[in-house]
């Protein structure tokens, strides 16, 4: 392989990837010198993973190319991309270590892939280990704990281990996916901190991250990503404020529908909070309102949903439904309490090879039995409504929800709920993987069909808050940094309050609170 | 449309290995291929020896697999959680050692016996929901370890000897008991001509197949089956379903097991540690009829109709009787292959 010691450690060079009819990155070009931080910031579905992915040979690209200092390099596997300098320490830190295996004996990992000498020795073993941890800077706290099973060491000190593996293979450039998503600042620390001497010792570092606090401490140029194409190319230093408007776009479109006020509370949520270490919050949801969530990855939407539905303990607080209290301990709970959600994930939702009409069903098999019997008949039109509501033309009632379009697959998991049973339904990313005209045509029913129950919608992506949502509240690091009218988001105030720490925004306190409840007599 | 997110979307056995698209030839032999291998058996065997299509002989073919069959179905009703009752085979060896040990060791009556019995077959469905549904234990080592268990003390509470009418206590005293006239008819009388058994089998098998075709909690445990995460989601309380699945399971033991003592008019020691390769057998077997590719009730009842036919036959034919558990072992393989292999991509649930 030819390297030009001139030549940036890394060029991607005018790179486009298509999945099918979806073009995922549109040409995008950008360099990372030997030494240097850049930092890759940008929405969901702006195309990072599937550069990642390129990058560390998981998947091909459509047109356009890699060069590793200067040598054309588009590795098709991912022995390949290692060969050709290249280690990606990826999101999940379980993808990287092997438990039940010490220490050492992960540090050690790629010596065990073909090529590797036949024999291990315990002994040896532990000095490579060594010396790799000592290359990586941390020798002295991996010295104790050698010979301990991996997952006896804290997540900090796992993903620690895992970087120092991806080092060990002598790199010229390492691509970090948010090494810090599952991490406490403080464990956080640790690992910014072995960036800096990584990128002081020569290696490229291409940093994936949500947290722009971070991209601002420790890199020297971002590059922002937005819908496949690079925004901004944005040498140090920055301002996160205007990094989130470059990943948002420069203009949200414009309301078009509008604003409802609310009738009654359906939902009264008080001091809850989306994750341990977030600020507590009140939430309140009107009957006739849909209420839009947002927030960087990772701000706590998906927690504090299923908090609200049962699928997870609730961190604190109180919560009530129609003013009455409301404690689901688990999904069965809260459907019994007419409270539906539809999940983050699709896949999660989907039973293989079943219908249309016994997905539309699954949450009321009750109503739609007699005498225990299912009734099919009244399935059917259960179904055929539903579709019917949210605009599904063509598969019937009977066709395999999985042989359904992506976008007419959400339309039924969504529709499921608004059967009338439902006080309040809970979409969780509900625009995910579904094209422009399905995500329109499911903005508008839910709207339509709002008016006396309550919605909620969370959405990393502020475009599609708008396109469905009354009211906005803004969350940042699990609490929730504001609340606007969706008359008056506008990109410049929802990047304040995305990058704005949360404040404890509870209106009262505690006391107050349980004795609003009954719980507690003044 | 593939994108992205539609990866790893599916995961039924029906779409995974060796799943490939077959032209309409391979379609046919998936839905109706085992079927038309048992008639052409049922064809074979009757040319070849005219005794075996006798309304006599379709009897013995039935009784002999009876009680198999009830096995079977509960096993059939775990799996469509997506476990797997290890422990079956041990729960109608235990059942059948608590209802001789009721009559003939403590002389009470058969209505006596047939309610240990189903209390017996309740307690191992017990230590199976704890161990499952409350401890988490993955479900095939769990009922392994019930398997033994039970097992075990079948042996403790007779102290390791089968129990026979007028058998030895020790120290000179003789079991004062015997074998209920009204618990035997279970095992030996016959109503219009056909044996209690097998009615008993078919209530059985009618019960479960409405139950778990029709039902909404048998829309529930397929669901559950299906997708767990999904069924949870969808308000499904999936561990009381779960619980419910082991609760039936042992159930359909512990009358197999009322049915073998009947037969027996005895206790033997390891008398059920056939039933449980035979039972798993006929469910997976039932895997493969109609296309279904799930455990299915009516599937398992064929499975284990063309388990009985084989061996009926075969012995007809005077096959050795060594080559049968060849023969029922091929036929399984056969029928796991259709399942798998031969399944076309996509299918149509009813």
């Amino acid at each position: 392989m030819t390297a030009d010691v001139d030549a940036p450690a890394l060029a991607v060079e005018r790179l486009s990837k298509r999945y099918g009819p979806v073009e995922v990155l549109r040409g995008v070009s950008f360099d990372v010198a030997r030494g240097e931080v850049v930092g890759l910031v940008g929405a969901n579905g702006a195309g990072k993973s599937t550069l990642i992915k390129i990058l560390s040979g998981a998947v091909a690209a459509s047109a356009g190319q890699v060069r590793i200092a200067g040598a054309v390099t588009n590795p098709a596997t991912v022995r390949q991309a290692a060969r050709a300098g290249v280690q990606t320490v990826h999101q999940e830190i379980g993808a990287g270590v092997i438990p039940g295996a010490t220490v050492a004996e992960n540090l050690t990992l790629d010596s065990l892939a073909p090529g590797g000498a036949l024999w291990r020795s315990r002994r040896r073993t532990r000095a490579a280990a060594r010396e790799i941890a000592a290359a990586a800077g941390l020798g002295a706290d991996l010295e104790a704990v050698l010979d301990r099973p991996i997952e006896e060491l804290p997540t900090s000190e796992r993903q620690q281990v895992v970087i120092a593996r991806a080092l060990s293979a002598r790199p010229r450039l390492l691509v970090l996916d948010e090494p810090t998503a599952t991490l406490s600042t403080r464990e956080s620390e640790r690992v910014l901190a072995s960036v800096g001497r990584m990128a002081a010792a020569g290696v490229a570092v291409l940093y994936v991250s949500h947290r722009l606090a971070e991209i601002e401490r420790i890199c020297e140029r971002v590059v922002v990503l937005r819908d496949g194409v690079v925004q901004r190319d944005v040498p140090a230093p920055f301002v996160a404020r205007a990094l989130a408007e470059a990943m948002l776009g420069g203009t949200l479109s414009t309301l078009r529908h509008e604003i409802r006020g609310g009738g009654s509370p359906v939902l009264e949520a008080r001091g809850v909070r989306a994750r341990p270490d977030g600020a507590p919050f009140d939430l309140v949801v009107r009957a006739g309102e849909v209420v839009g969530i947002t927030g960087l990855v990772g701000s706590g939407q998906t927690e504090l949903l299923e908090q609200l539905y049962g699928a997870r303990r609730l961190l604190g607080g109180t919560l009530s439904l129609r003013g009455r209290p409301y404690a689901p301990q688990s999904p069965a709970d809260a459907v019994r309490a007419g409270v539906g959600l539809v999940a983050e994930s699709r896949a999660e939702q989907i039973v293989p090879t079943w219908s249309v009409r016994r997905h539309v069903t699954l949450p009321r098999v009750r109503a739609h039995s007699r005498f225990g019997l299912m009734d099919p008949r009244l399935e059917r039109a259960t179904a055929r409504r539903t579709l019917g509501d949210f605009g599904v033309v063509g598969p019937g009632a009977d066709a395999e929800l999985g042989d359904l379009s992506g976008g007419n697959q959400q339309k039924v998991l969504v529709g499921r709920w608004f059967d009338g049973h439902s006080t309040l339904v809970l979409l969780d990313e509900p625009f995910r993987g579904v094209d422009v005209g399905a995500r329109a045509d499911i903005a508008a029913h839910l709207r339509e069909r709002a008016h006396d129950i309550g919605l909620v919608v969370a959405s990393s992506d502020p475009a599609e808050i708008l396109q469905v949502a009354d009211r906005v509240v803004v969350m940042a690091d699990g609490g929730v940094s504001g609340e606007l009218r969706a008359d008056q988001m506008t990109t410049e105030e929802l990047s304040r309050l995305l990058t704005t720490p949360a404040r404890h925004s509870r209106t009262t306190d505690a006391r107050e609170n349980r004795r609003a409840f009954g719980l507690e007599t003044t | 449309m593939t994108t992205v997110q539609d990866q790893g979307l599916v995961s039924a056995p029906a779409a995974t290995g060796t799943a490939r698209r077959l032209g309409a030839l391979g379609g046919l032999a998936y839905r109706y291929g085992l079927l038309a291998v048992l008639l052409g058996l049922l064809v074979v065997f009757s040319l070849a020896r005219s005794r075996f299509h006798t309304w006599d002989n379709t009897l013995i073919i039935l009784q002999s697999v009876s009680i198999v069959a009830v096995v079977a179905l509960g096993v059939t009703v775990s799996m469509t959680v997506g476990g797997f009752d290890l422990s079956v085979g041990a729960n109608v060896g235990f059942v059948v050692m608590v209802t001789a040990q009721v009559m003939v060791r403590y002389n009470l009556t058969g209505a006596t016996a047939i309610l240990a019995g189903l209390a017996a077959g309740l307690l191992v469905a017990a230590v199976n929901t704890l161990l499952i549904v409350v401890a988490r234990v993955p479900d095939l080592v769990a009922s392994l370890g019930t398997m033994f268990a039970f097992q075990g003390l079948a042996l403790i509470i007779t102290s390791g000897q089968s129990v026979s009418v007028g058998m030895d206590l020790g120290g000179g005293r003789v079991a004062p008991g015997r074998y209920d006239p009204d618990f035997l008819w279970f095992g030996t009388a016959k109503v219009l001509s056909i044996p209690v058994a097998v009615l008993v089998m078919i209530v059985i098998a009618a019960v479960v197949i409405v139950f778990l075709t029709y039902s909404r909690w048998g829309r529930a445990l397929y669901a559950i089956g299906g997708n767990p995460v999904a069924a949870r989601l969808a308000g499904i309380p999936v561990n009381r379903y779960r619980a419910l699945a082991y609760v039936i399971s042992g159930l359909c033991a512990a009358c197999a097991g009322i049915l073998l003592s009947a037969r027996l008019g005895r206790g033997d020691v390891g008398a059920g540690d056939v039933y449980l390769l035979q039972a798993v057998a006929a469910t997976l077997i039932g895997f493969a009829v109609l296309g279904a590719n799930r455990p299915n009730p009516f599937g398992t009842l064929v499975g284990a109709v063309f388990l009985g036919v084989l061996i009926n036959g075969l012995t007809m034919l005077n096959v050795p009787y060594y080559t049968q558990t060849f023969v029922q072992g091929a036929l399984l393989v056969a029928a796991l292959l259709l399942s798998y292999a031969v399944a076309p991509r996509s299918r149509r649930a009813s």
